[in-house]
């Protein structure tokens, strides 16, 4: 027998207590199936209705949680950078200072096994000024009186003469490169020991006069000095010959490339030479 | 219109749910959010809308939880029914007057639930005390701010009561 729809609400109760019955036995029926992990299928049918709810709720943490790592992670990577970018500044300071180290070193170990050729007194002179591009062409060293540096002390480095000290203050001292139109170096071939002046041209290039155009003198011939001008010792390497023409005179004209590159030169060696007396020098029989 | 509302805040309810389900997962041991729909819904005095409303939340609460399908909706269509009893009686507004409602019905729903999961379970809940207390406390604090935020910012009012007597 069908109820009448005007008796359900005016019998609240009674359907209370139905329902409520209706809902023990489904948990009932509930907890006995649910011991196999099988749901009911009213129990599915609500979770599939109401399943986009959570799907969506999930979605949306995920998609949270995703930016907010994203967004840590970029930050993560951005702090990365700077500090890789202040190590990489670090290091590449450092591997400059490496590098100046090892041809400091490099340059010193030369310079030491050249310095212990001369039976000389010698000391290690750092190159403060360059002036090779003037007319007149001469380096500042930062060895002076102070340190035993005097006038006509030779200097050179490990690949040859660099000049004569034509100046000294206490603490600083001038030298005259040989390429200066001023200077000039007794020297000798050291082929066939031919002797003659090496003299700087103003330019980088000095030239060899007073070589008789039979000499035999031929481009490749290494110049040294020649220890007969009472200011360079002996032996110490000038250039090499470029090219030896004969002359208009009884001269040849004989070009010689300085063994130093004036352009680089640092660590230097003064040679604390002996000097002639000036009484010496001006004597005359 | 009442039963969309009603349906809005199941889903907003299920939400919730989700939200601490994801990311707090013992979370909704201190708190219910279906209890707080249910109390407001109940709330006009609509003995037969409560009874349905208490049924629907207490399925979608059954149906992703791990509990006996049915024993939410048992608990929350007893204590929608009280309330709607009560208010169909006494027509109680107001925040405080919600406030002892939610209270009573959560203290309620718990209880009931611990009876139906002895008697059909035969298995006891583990500090029932502490869970009620913590359980009630939360849910009335976040139930009244519900309830006062829409009452004040959205003029909302508990669904119209029918003032239908209840009679057998």
């Amino acid at each position: 027998m069908a109820v009448p729809t005007d008796v359900i609400p005016r019998r609240p109760t009674l359907l209370f207590i139905v329902v409520l019955a209706m809902l023990f036995i489904l948990m009932s029926v509930s907890s006995q199936t649910r011991v196999g992990d099988t749901r009911t299928m009213f129990e599915r049918a609500v979770m599939t209705i109401f399943s986009p709810v959570p799907k969506f709720v999930n979605w949306v943490g995920t998609a949270a949680q995703d930016i907010h790592h994203g967004y840590l992670d970029m930050r993560r990577a951005v702090n990365e950078n700077v500090e890789l970018r202040r190590k990489v500044a670090a290091l590449t300071t450092e591997n400059l200072k490496l590098r100046q180290s090892e041809g400091d070193q490099k340059r010193l170990r030369a310079l030491l096994a050249y310095a212990e050729k001369f039976d000389l007194q010698t000391s290690m002179a750092q190159t403060i000024m360059l002036d090779t591009a003037g007319r007149f062409k001469s380096i500042i060293i930062d060895q002076g009186a102070g340190d035993g540096v005097m006038v006509n002390d030779v200097v050179a480095n490990a690949n040859g003469l660099v000049g004569r000290v034509v100046l000294t203050t206490n603490d600083l001292a001038k030298v005259q490169l040989v390429t200066d139109n001023n200077c000039s170096v007794g020297s000798l071939i050291e082929r066939t020991r031919r002797q003659g002046v090496v003299r700087g041209n103003g330019s980088n290039a000095v030239q060899l006069f007073d070589i008789p155009a039979l000499a035999d003198v031929q481009a490749g011939d290494r110049i040294l000095t020649a220890g007969i001008d009472g200011v360079y010792p002996r032996g110490i390497t000038i250039g090499t010959v470029v090219r030896a023409e004969p002359g208009q005179s009884l001269f040849k004209n004989v070009a010689v490339k300085p063994a130093v590159d004036f352009g680089s030169v640092e660590e230097v060696i003064v040679i604390h030479t002996r000097k002639i007396p000036p009484g010496v020098v001006r004597y005359a029989p | 219109m009442r039963w969309l509302r009603f349906a809005i805040g199941l889903l907003i309810a299920l939400t919730l749910h989700s939200l601490l389900d994801s990311f707090y997962p013992n979370a909704l041991a201190f708190f219910n959010p279906y209890i707080i729909l249910v109390a407001y819904y109940s709330m006009g005095g609509n003995i037969l809308g409560a009874i349905v409303a208490g049924v629907l939340a207490g399925f979608v609460q059954d149906a992703f939880s791990n509990a006996m399908f049915g024993l939410h909706a048992f608990s929350l269509t007893v204590c929608a029914y009280v309330i709607a009893y009560i208010n169909s009686r006494l027509a109680l507004r107001g925040t405080l007057a919600f406030g002892a409602c939610l209270g009573g019905a959560v203290i309620v729903n718990e209880l009931v639930i611990y009876i139906l999961v002895s008697l059909l379970v035969k298995q006891r809940i583990e500090m029932f005390e502490q869970a009620l207390l913590v359980k009630t406390i939360f849910t009335l604090l976040f139930g009244m701010l519900v309830y006062q935020l829409l009452t004040l910012f959205l003029r909302e009012e508990p669904i119209e009561a029918t003032r239908r007597p209840a009679a057998w």
